[in-house]
């Protein structure tokens, strides 16, 4: 029996195609603005998720915001237990405008020691990074953020060229991959001297300030982050005089934000959702009051109640879920888009495919059935009579 | 088998209480050839509906094969339709998006009849009133006289006991109207019980008995003599 309300649905849907196009609109916008956003927002997230994992995610980045304020030389032997810090490196930092070809290129110079890279999960794409000689000898080497050699050291072969620092010689010794922008600044618009040799230079701040320590597992970083925290409290004057957050922290906030984000804007797309159903019961109640003849002809042949019902609630499930499958291949094509013209590499989700096509069969459902009914319920009598 | 005992049905029209019938007092028995007749207002319509079961009656006895429809709810009502009555309509009533054959094939399907029996059977019953051969033309690629015999093997389809025919020549000129008739005729020598509904005295001369309605009553019922 169910095949053939399928098949008088289906006969009734391919007799008004236009129509039915134009009644599922709605529906076919909906479902694809949300699969769209379900798609994008969960692709960010990822995609930041990956970058932040890429920087380490045993990181604790501990920093001295109060001008005054610094942390005593041996302070990490005060963190109890110091088998849970694998790692660590102190960061002091300076800036040095150059200017090329008229242009002023800011360059941030980091004081760090020859762990910061494998805290950082920092590798290079030519030569090394600073090693433990260079820190012993206070050596006048330089590793260079990836934007740098093309911007100061055009046109020639960057591994043991010379590169001036505030009047300084320092040799070339790698290059770091490119990493992009994160709260330490632009990472590939930076270069990295021995710390002990940049303390000696002009305009470095060698206050202890800035720490980047790696706990010794991803399970031990809460651990290790409430070590470093009550310690700070206990010597810092005030909480706002320091920060200290783990990069799963980050991840965290950042990955509820964009989950909040994506939500809320899924949310606003589903209205349209609604919207369109609201569209598909008016033009279903116009279908039932223009076919009242036929749904008197039927009752007269016998149908009964339960079987109108069933053909027009299978009608108006079907221009809903043509909606949606329409709204589907429209959204596959639009991340397709997205794809093709950025870098972002945007996924359709089966979470969302599976979500709008149950949501638009429930809109059939749901704003079907009231027609559906008054079409089951029409005396047949009267329904006869209608022209 | 179809028994009528002081059957009243009022409608209200505006304020107005219109009294459609007034005490009808009806029998017909299985195989029985009927007219019933009267001019517009008559009340004929109505009692066409009350014995299709598509309308209730106000007050009195409507008993079909011995059950009062009183007894009956909604669905056991389009149950009657489907399996022991034959609609046959003045303006055919066919579906128009549908052909010959689905037409037919309809009252098959709310009777749960399977897709190849009720293909078979639509068949058949196109072949018997002749239009085998426009089995798959839709209702405004026939004629009137064709559609009316769509409509006829469509009333047939679940072998109903009573052919229920409103009006069944009236959209129809006079020589497909008597082709129409004809095939009534032959129902009814088949066993089939056939009730016309007409304002035309010419068509109810067809039958063997004649009820004329007037004002919602019976003023006359007798039986015909044909030579």
């Amino acid at each position: 029996m169910l095949k053939e309300y399928f098949a008088i649905a289906i006969r009734s849907v391919l007799a008004h195609k236009i129509r039915a196009l134009l009644t599922t609109l709605g529906v076919i916008i909906g479902v694809s603005s949300v699969i769209l956003l379900m798609s994008l927002g969960n692709s960010a997230r990822e995609e930041a998720a990956n970058q932040i994992r890429g920087i380490g995610s045993n990181l604790i980045f501990v920093n001295i915001t109060d001008r005054e304020g610094s942390l005593p030389n041996d302070w990490l032997e005060n963190i109890k237990d110091a088998a849970l810090i694998k790692n660590y490196s102190q960061l002091v930092s300076s800036q040095v405008r150059y200017t090329i070809e008229g242009q002023a290129v800011d360059v941030s110079i980091s004081g760090v020691n020859d762990k910061y890279a494998s805290i950082n999960s920092l590798d290079m794409t030519t030569g090394r990074f600073l090693n433990e000689y260079d820190l012993a000898y206070d050596s006048p080497v330089v590793v260079l953020g990836s934007k740098i050699p093309g911007l100061l050291l055009p046109n020639q072969e960057v591994i043991g060229s010379t590169l001036m620092i505030k009047g300084m010689p320092f040799t070339v010794v790698g290059v770091a991959e490119e990493r992009g922008t994160n709260f330490s600044g632009d990472n590939d618009l930076m270069v990295y001297v021995p710390m002990r040799f940049a303390s000696r230079m002009s305009g470095f701040n060698t206050r202890n300030k800035t720490f980047y320590i790696e706990a010794a597992s991803e399970d031990t970083v809460d651990l290790t982050l409430n070590r470093v925290l009550t310690y700070l409290e206990t010597i810092m004057p005030s909480e706002n005089s320091y920060r200290a957050f783990s990069q799963t922290q980050i991840l965290g906030v950042l990955d509820t934000l964009m989950a909040l984000l994506t939500t809320l804007l899924s949310g606003i797309a589903s209205i349209s959702l609604i919207v369109g159903g609201i569209g598909i019961m008016n033009i279903m109640l116009v279908t039932v009051r223009e076919r009242t003849k036929e749904i008197g002809i039927r009752k007269a042949l016998g149908a009964r109640q339960s079987q109108i019902l069933a053909q027009f609630l299978i009608e108006a499930v079907i221009i809903t879920s043509l909606g949606g499958i329409l709204g589907l291949a429209i959204s596959y094509l639009g991340t397709l888009l997205i794809t093709y013209i950025t870098d972002f590499n945007v996924i359709l989700g089966l979470d969302a495919v599976l979500l709008s096509l149950v949501f638009s069969l429930s809109i059939g459902v749901v704003f079907g059935l009231y027609p559906a009914y008054t079409a089951s319920k029409l005396e047949p009598v009267e329904a006869l009579r209608f022209e | 088998m179809i028994r009528l005992e002081n059957v009243t049905k009022r409608y209200l029209m505006g304020d107005n209480v219109v009294k459609a019938l007034d005490g009808i007092d009806i029998q017909i028995e299985e195989g029985e050839m009927v007219a019933i007749v009267g001019p517009s207002g008559s009340g004929k319509s109505t009692l066409m509906n009350i014995i299709g079961c598509l309308d209730v009656v106000t007050s009195g006895l409507y008993e079909l094969n011995k059950i009062s429809i009183k007894d009956y709810d909604q669905d056991e009502l389009a149950d009657i339709r489907n399996q022991q009555i034959g609609f046959v309509f003045q303006q055919f009533n066919l579906l128009n998006n549908f052909t010959a054959i689905e037409n037919v094939m309809m009252p098959m399907t709310y009777a749960k009849v399977s897709k190849q029996k009720r293909e078979e059977k639509a068949e058949a019953l196109l072949n018997l009133v002749g239009l085998g051969d426009r089995m798959d033309h839709k209702p405004t690629e026939l004629s009137g006289g064709q559609q009316q015999r769509v409509s006829i093997a469509r009333a047939l389809a679940n072998n109903p006991a009573i052919i229920l025919a409103d009006e069944p020549t009236g959209a129809l000129d006079t020589t497909t109207g008597h082709e129409v008739l004809n095939q009534l005729k032959k129902l009814n020598q088949s066993g089939k019980t056939v009730i016309i509904i007409t304002h035309d005295l010419e068509v109810a001369k067809n039958t063997n008995r004649i009820i004329t309605l007037r004002d919602g009553k019976v003023i006359q019922d007798e039986v015909q003599h044909h030579a």
